[in-house]
């Protein structure tokens, strides 16, 4: 297996929706503005993987057939990925294999998602079918006939959680704290959806239910459009790209990945309630690819669909233990951005989690949420000299689904 | 969503007129937006899974067990066990009663085609309970005591099975309700039918009268009453009301009122009258100060704090909630 880099990367703003541009204008943004972050033409470009997660929400059953050649991929071989909330990742995975084998020296990989064009003619707004758009993500036999939302679906595992390891999520105080960081991390960046809000613990107990006790209006992720991409590349073509640009190469140092079974149940290959497996799979293999213990890593940019879930895939991802995933707050290990200048590393000890302010503050355009990530994570290892860092992508009912990739900034830093 | 034989597969009013409209984006340039749809009708066949809903037509629940591991897949999604190189799985009967295998959720914000149906519970129920090895069933949860809310469907709970009346073959011809609420002699009915419980007069929840919560009833009756005649000056709220019509009672620990909407306005009585629709009950009084001070009432149903008989009565209760708002809007610092 080839070396692979990370040469460019490039986001659209994320907004709740763009009246201005449809789903092919914002694809086309971001990978222009990874052509221009890594200083290539798209004719350098071998190959293109798409991460678009829901046809309906696109209103169109082969979606990246049209964006092929608005994107200057026309007669490249192109690859659609669709892996419920894990879509972004599982792309980024599919990308990088395709410059490890040596099929491709250049890829571009690039995600996002329209999610706010539907209508439900009944309440007048788009909420409701929004969630029904992604409640068809759930079987048409069981779950999705008994009103399966993915709110009800992560808070299932939040509840068999808490069932298991309870006094860890079950704190309001504790999940408002993240939340008030999250939004500190949100104003820091300028394509973030609410980088202009300022939440503060308070206002985040006083918001309304969702689902009690795990879930009020302000632990949530929001429903984003906008798209994301990022450049891959081997390592001769990342060295010699990172010539062009001056901007050191972010290395693939190890990925790891995990569906666990769609039925919950009790022992055998069913899903366990109580915990989130795919995560701590995911995260063990790209570990042990990497050749890195949780320990060495101090940047980590989660998939935050809700801030409960947060906390356990912290666990999951090994670092606080399972059951005292609040020690993240309590023990002061989740750094505030505030605390920290902006070429500064996290010290010894210290956590930076979503610098970019996650899917909670930045934003969640599925099919390109995890390039969202990936983007940040690249960002932060740059402007603060981090050697590692972390990127993780959830998605599917009951978060079965589960990567996570281990990135190294190069040895020559900054250039 | 429960579709009867028949009846249109989607309801009449889901559905949205032809137009072309105009839109200002964030650069103040004018937009144009379409309407359309994507939907797709379905004559989709249960196919392996025939069996399973047939069994449920009949008023059975069946499972799928492993020759090899002994593993029981219920709802029988497969008839080869994917554990044991597709060793052939049998059919066996389940028993009518289980434990929740985990604290369940309860829907607030539901996906569109549910519309008007929440709150309801889903949660997965461990049925097959001497098996080493088995699935979980995803299920419907109900309770005989008023809203499913929290406290009720926790980790552990027995529930018995009950199936409507009338089966069509769906999941929905099947829910769970805890055991402690079914009449002993019921217990081992199977199968037990919908229409032999009473999900229609639930049993109220008792309050526990104190002076102090007499005092804060006065408090929440004062601060009602504000908002009464703010409601009775700001357009927004009475928007918000506009064509309903309700008499609520109200029980709490400091006493009884009622809540009066007619004509688009809103006024609190002392007592509850005859022809009182329904009666919520709050052993705390100070849930409805709160409520005026833009608190929630949603909130406080969802968390148990306030008990409604039914569906029907937590549909007012986000309206009730954008008064104070409304009026905040329309009448500004009046209402502080």
């Amino acid at each position: 297996m080839r070396k692979v880099g990370i040469v460019g990367a490039g986001i659209t703003e994320c907004r709740s929706r763009w009246v201005e541009a449809t789903y092919w204008d914002l694809f086309q943004q971001a990978t222009r503005r990874a052509c221009e972050d890594a200083k290539v033409t798209v004719d350098e470009v071998d190959s293109v993987v798409y991460g678009i997660y829901n046809d309906i929400f696109e209103h169109q059953a082969i979606p990246e057939s049209s964006l092929t050649g608005l994107i200057g991929m026309a007669n490249k071989p192109g690859t659609r990925v669709t892996s419920g909330g894990a879509t972004g990742f599982y792309a980024m995975r599919t990308a990088a294999m395709e410059v490890a084998s040596g099929v491709s020296d250049v890829v571009l990989c690039v995600g996002g998602e329209k999610a706010t064009d539907c209508f439900d003619p009944r309440s007048k707004t788009a909420t409701p079918m929004v969630i029904d758009t992604i409640a068809k993500s759930w079987d048409p036999f069981y779950e999705y006939p008994l009103g399966a939302t993915a709110s009800d679906s992560y808070m299932q595992m939040c509840m068999g959680y808490d069932d298991t390891y309870p006094g860890d999520i079950g704190d309001s105080d504790v999940r408002a704290r993240i939340i008030e960081i999250l939004c500190h991390s949100g104003n820091r960046n300028p394509y973030a959806q609410r980088r202009d809000e300022s939440v503060t613990a308070e206002q985040v107990k006083a918001s309304r239910w969702i689902i009690a006790p795990f879930l009020r209006l302000l632990e949530a992720c929001m429903y984003t459009e906008g798209a994301g991409a990022i450049i891959f590349a081997s390592e001769d073509k990342a060295n010699e790209i990172a010539e062009r640009t001056g901007q050191p190469p972010v290395w693939i140092r190890g990925i790891g990945a995990a569906n666990e079974s769609y039925s919950p149940g009790r022992g055998g290959n069913y899903k366990p309630l109580s915990r989130i497996a795919s995560d701590r799979i995911a995260a063990e293999r790209a570990y042990a690819a990497a050749g890195v213990k949780p320990s060495d890593i101090r940047l980590i940019e989660a998939h935050d669909a809700f801030v409960a879930q947060l906390m356990i895939t912290m666990g999951e991802l090994g670092f606080v233990p399972i059951g005292e995933t609040r020690r993240l707050i309590d023990d002061g290990i989740m750094l505030d951005p505030k605390d920290l200048a902006d070429d500064e590393a996290p010290g010894d000890g210290h956590l930076l989690i979503n610098p970019s302010g996650g899917l909670i503050f930045g934003g969640h355009f599925v099919g390109g949420s995890n390039m969202f990530s990936t983007w940040s994570c690249r960002r932060e290892m740059i402007n603060r000299q981090v050697p590692l860092g972390l990127v993780h992508g959830t998605g599917a009912i009951n978060a079965c689904f589960g990567g996570a990739m281990v990135l190294e900034l190069d040895e020559g830093g900054a250039r | 969503m429960t579709i009867p034989q028949g009846q249109p597969a989607l309801p009449l009013d889901f559905n949205l007129e032809s137009e072309v409209s105009e839109i200002e984006g964030r650069d103040g340039a004018t937009y144009l937006q379409f309407t359309s749809h994507m939907v797709t009708f379905y004559r989709q066949t249960y196919g392996e899974h025939s069996r399973f809903f047939m069994a449920l037509r009949e008023g059975r629940l069946i499972g799928a067990k492993c020759s090899t591991c002994g593993q029981v897949m219920v709802p029988a999604a497969t008839w080869h066990c994917p554990n044991c190189d597709f060793a052939e799985m049998t059919e066996i009967e389940l028993p009518h009663r289980g434990v929740l295998a985990h604290t369940a959720p309860i829907t607030i914000f539901p996906s569109a085609s549910f519309l008007g149906d929440a709150p309801f519970a889903r949660g997965y129920v461990d049925v097959a309970l001497d098996a080493p090895i088995a699935s979980f069933l995803p299920s419907r949860l109900r309770t005989t005591t008023g809203l499913e809310r929290p406290g009720i469907f926790v980790k552990g709970i027995e529930l018995k099975l009950v199936f409507e009346d009338v089966r069509q073959g769906s999941i929905r011809d099947i829910f769970w309700v805890p055991m402690a609420e079914v009449a002993e002699g019921l217990r081992d009915k199977q199968p037990l039918l919908a229409s032999e419980l009473d999900f229609t007069t639930p049993q109220p929840p008792t309050v526990e009268k104190s002076a102090a919560k007499t005092a804060s009833l006065g408090e929440a009756m004062a601060a009602m009453s504000r908002l009464a005649d703010h409601v009775a000056k700001s357009r927004r709220a009475q928007a918000d009301l506009a064509g309903r019509e309700h008499l609520v009672g109200v029980t709490t620990g400091g006493g009884d009122f009622s809540i009066r909407v007619v004509d688009s306005r809103f006024s609190v009585i002392a007592g509850i009258p005859k022809g009182a629709e329904h009666t919520l009950v709050a052993d705390d009084p100070g849930i409805f100060t709160r409520w005026v001070h833009d608190g929630s009432l949603t909130d406080a149903a969802v968390e148990g704090s306030l008990w409604l008989p039914h569906k029907e009565a937590f549909q007012l209760l986000p309206i009730l909630d954008r008064l104070p708002r409304s009026t905040r809007r329309d009448l500004g610092d009046e209402t502080s």
